[in-house]
């Protein structure tokens, strides 16, 4: 049917592309746009997928800033409201003597969505410039992005829990800030850039890739 | 000679010849390429039938409840979304979609995949079906919402009393069945099966 590939050498190499719908494989130059078997779009390397991936971490970088700032959460208590920012929360979980899940907000609120930014836009640079770093380890930094990254979604769960439990009829009762929506925005930019990021791009871009 | 073409890396390597229950991984950049022993479709159909029977109240029973100055508050999952569509609308639809709407969604994609192998039949929907599954498959988070449990239930001690209701056995169940599901679902197989081969 096909000609033999050649094992151990890119299949751009050798005029093949796989689909990332249904997996098949199928020569570039005779089907330059739709793959010939589930018809879906198809291109040797996701369309655009530098840009879009700096598109997405931009937005990410800018609403990282009011997620951290403004209140993720107010505390309605005898008639008085006490905002709570995601830092003001983890204190409050350190004075009450809750030092795990204290670590556990830390790791899926602060330290994930920095890491899975900064990681992104450093693999995203060194494909850019051709940096020539290993890209064996550049892959497992992008494998741990991809991931932790749907483990940041924890602290939104946490606050419609927290919510719910504390309905309005109650004598407490808890309402979501500005900050909730600005850190939804974060999570969902960041795991839209891990999935726009093409990693073929850091073989690609590695001059004796092996 | 049968080469396989790797997604990851994009390097072609010779298709292995696999024993059971071995696992076949790129050489270069060492992701899974397929494994041999993956659920038969009569058991992928009964897994996601049984996930489609307890999602009802694993999302609508109470998953826990607090005691509160003599008051008792039961939450459940689709609560907790909804009571937040005024202030967070956007949080609201992001747990949603990440907590109900992927996980039965993907359950229904995977039940009517398995029952068209099952009944040996290839509809015209099961391409769109198949195609669907393979976006949706990355977007199931039913495993950090029971952490987020776990989480909210700590948090709350220090302020009234938690109790675990019944929605959460439900919950804890599905959430086995949709991880299992999710692990067995070979796209490859499922493409294959829809192409004749
Ligand atoms: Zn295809
Ligand atoms: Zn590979």
């Amino acid at each position: 049917m096909n000609e033999p590939l050649t094992p151990g050498i890119s299949a751009i190499q050798q005029d093949r592309q796989v689909c990332l719908v249904c997996n098949m494989d199928s020569s570039i130059s005779e089907n330059p746009e739709i793959c010939p078997c589930c018809h879906s779009d198809i291109a040797p390397r996701i369309k655009r997928s530098q840009q879009k991936t700096w598109a997405l971490l931009i937005t990410a970088m800018i609403f990282i800033i009011p997620a951290n700032v403004y209140p993720i959460t107010y505390l309605l208590k005898n008639s008085t409201l006490y905002p709570d920012t995601i830092y003001s929360g983890l204190i409050t979980l350190i004075r009450n003597d809750q030092e795990g899940i204290a670590l556990i907000v830390f790791i899926a609120s602060i330290l994930v969505p920095i890491f899975k930014i900064l990681a992104l836009a450093f693999i995203a640079l060194t494909v850019h410039f051709r940096w020539q770093l290993n890209p064996k380890k550049q892959f497992i930094a992008f494998s741990i992005v991809e991931w932790v990254g749907r483990w940041s979604i924890l602290d939104l769960f946490v606050i419609s829990i927290m919510v719910a439990v504390f309905d309005k009829g109650s004598l407490v009762s808890v309402y979501p800030g500005i900050a909730a929506t600005s850190f939804t925005i974060v999570v969902i930019t960041t795991l839209f850039a891990a999935e726009s990021f093409d990693t073929r791009l850091i073989w690609d871009s590695n001059n004796n890739a092996k | 000679m049968d080469t396989i073409i790797c997604n990851h890396c994009d390097m072609v390597s010779t298709r292995p010849i696999l024993r059971s229950g071995q696992v076949a991984k790129c050489p270069r950049c060492h992701r899974a390429f397929f494994k041999t022993n993956t659920l038969k479709a009569n058991k992928m159909f009964a897994l996601a039938i049984t996930a489609l029977i307890l999602i009802i109240p694993a999302f609508t029973f109470p998953l826990m409840s607090i005691h509160l100055l003599g008051i008792t508050e039961g939450a459940n999952l689709l609560q907790g979304a909804l009571m937040m569509i005024e202030g967070a609308p956007v949080v609201t639809f992001v747990i949603l979609f990440c907590a109900v709407l992927v996980p039965t969604l993907l359950t229904l994609c995977i039940a009517y995949s398995s029952a068209s192998i099952m009944l040996g039949k290839r509809p015209p929907l099961l391409g769109y079906v198949l195609k669907l599954t393979s976006s949706l498959i990355h977007w199931s988070m039913l495993d950090v919402y029971l952490i987020s449990l776990l989480v909210s239930a700590v948090k709350i001690t220090s302020d009234a009393d938690v109790y675990f209701s019944s929605g959460l056995c439900f919950f804890v169940v599905l959430l086995i069945v949709n991880i299992t599901l999710i692990s067995e679902y070979s796209s490859t197989k499922y493409w294959k099966y829809l192409r004749n081969e």
